[in-house]
């Protein structure tokens, strides 16, 4: 690993690997994580997001390589980093008694500063009732109050793990809104889903797990460069396609009377002379999408 | 200072009814049994001598043999060891002590927990002072409840202030040992109803052994000779009946035997209980702080409280 990357990175983990007794976790997952980015962590269910992200809290010692937050060890320092992360679980669970007010209260003396002024901004941007009980609250507005508990100190590194799930497409929105106004303050986001959209609208980066192992490491517009399009190729009535000099980037090609569909994956260049030179009524092409390259990966996982 | 109060705060939030209705609850209970208890054991020398295996039942609660008579001094050693009381006072802490980890990962509220800026000590201090503090309210509640109503019945059940603060620190120590127990098993679980149960049934099998060791002689081996076995009573009040009614005396012999008999044995399977330690009947009756009892309950509660920090310290935690 590069040394001065790793100085600059505010996350890096060397073969970190945990396991379950004989359930798989993770295995070898190395990545590094850079200042005032927002990173999209995607897989599947059971591919091992929740453990990395667990490790990183200092939940889970780990039983194999290293990780390290702000430089710091995440096992035996874990205190010191989390006074510089804003956390948001998975499956949100909070105190029946806990209210918005009470959780700024309590937030107020661990993290030694005034939060209600900024955690009563992110409930009104939630549209939350401060000082309704948890018990009292659904599942979004839950959600809605450890995303504003989590938000209110203006955290370094935010971490939060598939945060929409209980959130409608509004509120949606505007925790996305959220996440990109704190990455101009100067914050690092590490969004974890499995939903192939959120990620492409609000991430730069892109790490994705299966089986327990890092797959993807890029940078959202590097990838979509590698994303497969679908080109639609209708043809002039009685004429055919000349295949013997297709281009490398035909992937695959599906025809239905007509109607040719092709698959291309890299630069379109190759393409377009190739299609130019042939009887074509009609051409269109799919932007670069990730969801088929994903798609690809999950049903690989399920496959295996 | 910030940081503690904090999570103080926090566990006062959580759980201020329950101590609140345990004080409550023993206070009553406690005040009831000093109304009641000197009617009940006023005439239990009746009892004696129709049940002859009365007595021995007493004395096995009580851990010394009370006598023909049983004293309003000793009716308030009756009063501690009552299962009602113990019963309000153990309910109490297991569900405090296992509080943390087991019920946080149980409930998947250790996400949030754990996600704030504190170490696992930090929190499991804050648990114990919690704990130690709902202790003492729990405690004193109930003996405010005694001795307001031993201020209205006038029973006289109140022995002296020494010996009842003694009696007092004893429990105290009792609750420190099962508390802290509580919180070991609490760190190696993730589930509180298990934590709860294996508690409750260490507890419950405590009771019983000290309970049922009293009518084993094999087990019988370490109680002092000065506090006679309940099966010698039992055998010293046939006798003597036998003997009132043959005219011939015969305890002694076995008062000799059984004195033998505990002096040669070096090991009794009730010093495995943690009632063994608690005897308020012998700290009434002495007026002597048992101190042996309770820094051996001081040293059991310390071992088990160390052992359940440095685990919960050190293990991973995951609610998946």
């Amino acid at each position: 690993m590069d040394s001065a990357r790793a100085d600059l990175s505010i996350i890096v983990t060397k073969d970190l690997g945990h396991q379950y007794g004989r359930r798989r976790g993770i295995s070898n997952v190395s990545v590094e994580i850079s200042d005032g980015q927002i990173y999209g962590f995607l897989g599947p269910n059971g591919a091992g997001k929740t453990t990395t992200i667990r490790i990183l809290l200092g939940f889970l010692k780990p039983q194999n390589g290293s990780a390290s937050i702000f430089g710091k060890d995440c096992w035996s320092e874990s205190r010191a980093i989390k006074q510089g992360i804003g956390y948001v679980a998975g499956d949100v669970r909070l105190y029946p008694w806990l209210t918005m007010r009470r959780g700024l209260k309590l937030l107020q003396n661990l993290r030694i500063e005034d939060l209600s002024e900024a955690g009563l901004s992110l409930c009104e941007r939630f549209n939350l009732d401060p000082d309704l009980p948890v018990r009292k609250m659904s599942r979004g507005n839950r959600q809605k109050v450890a995303l504003s508990l989590a938000l209110a100190h203006k955290p370094k590194l935010i971490i939060l793990d598939e945060p929409t799930s209980g959130l409608d497409p509004v509120m949606q929105l505007t925790l996305m809104d959220i996440l990109r106004d704190a990455v101009k303050q100067g914050s690092t986001v590490l969004f974890s889903s499995h939903s192939l959209s959120e990620v492409e609208t609000l991430c730069s980066h892109v790490l994705m797990i299966r089986q327990g192992e890092i797959v993807v490491d890029e940078n959202l517009i590097a990838l979509q460069a590698k994303s497969p399009r679908v080109a639609c190729l209708k043809l002039d009535i009685g004429h055919n396609i000349d295949c013997t000099d297709l281009p490398e980037s035909v992937k695959s090609i599906q025809r239905q009377q007509s109607t040719i569909e092709m698959l291309i994956e890299g630069p379109a260049q190759d393409f377009l002379r190739w299609a130019a030179r042939q009887p074509l009524a009609d051409v269109s092409i799919s932007p670069p999408s990730l969801d088929r390259l994903f798609r690809d990966y999950y049903l690989e996982d399920e496959l295996t | 200072m910030d940081l503690m109060r904090s999570l103080l705060l926090k566990i006062y939030w959580e759980t201020r009814w329950p101590v609140l209705l345990f004080s409550l609850g023993l206070a009553i209970v406690m005040g009831l049994l000093t109304a009641l208890l000197p009617r009940v054991l006023g005439d239990i020398h009746l009892v004696f001598e129709k049940l002859p295996f009365v007595k021995p039942l007493i004395t096995a609660l009580l851990g010394v043999d009370p006598g023909k008579q049983l004293s309003a001094a000793m009716s308030q050693a009756f009063l501690w060891v009552h299962p009602t009381v113990l019963s309000l006072v153990w309910a109490h802490e297991v569900m405090y002590c296992t509080r943390l980890p087991a019920s946080e990962i149980d409930r998947g509220t250790v996400d949030f927990l754990l996600g704030l800026p504190v170490s696992r000590w930090q929190l499991f201090i804050a648990e114990t002072i919690g704990w130690i503090i709902s202790g003492l309210i729990i405690i004193t509640s109930g003996f405010l409840g005694h001795w307001l109503v031993e201020q209205i019945v006038k029973t006289k059940m109140q022995p002296s202030w020494n010996a009842t603060i003694y009696v007092m620190l004893n429990l105290i120590a009792v609750y420190f040992a099962v508390g802290a127990f509580a919180f070991l098993v609490s760190a190696f679980s993730d589930r509180r109803n298990r934590a709860i149960g294996i508690v409750f049934a260490v507890l419950l099998f405590s009771f019983l052994i000290n309970f049922l060791a009293q009518f084993w002689n094999p087990m019988n081996g370490l109680n002092p000779p000065e506090q006679k076995s309940p099966l010698a009573v039992l055998r010293r009040s046939a006798d003597q009946n036998s003997s009132s009614e043959n005219g011939s005396p015969s305890s002694t012999a076995q008062d000799a035997a059984d004195s033998k008999d505990v002096a040669s044995k070096k090991w009794s399977i009730a010093a495995l209980s943690v009632m063994h330690y608690y005897r308020p009947a012998s700290v009434i009756q002495t007026g002597k702080f048992p101190a042996v009892d309770v820094s051996i309950l001081l040293a059991i509660g310390f071992v088990c409280w160390i052992s359940a920090g440095v685990y919960f310290s050190r293990r991973s935690i995951c609610t998946v």
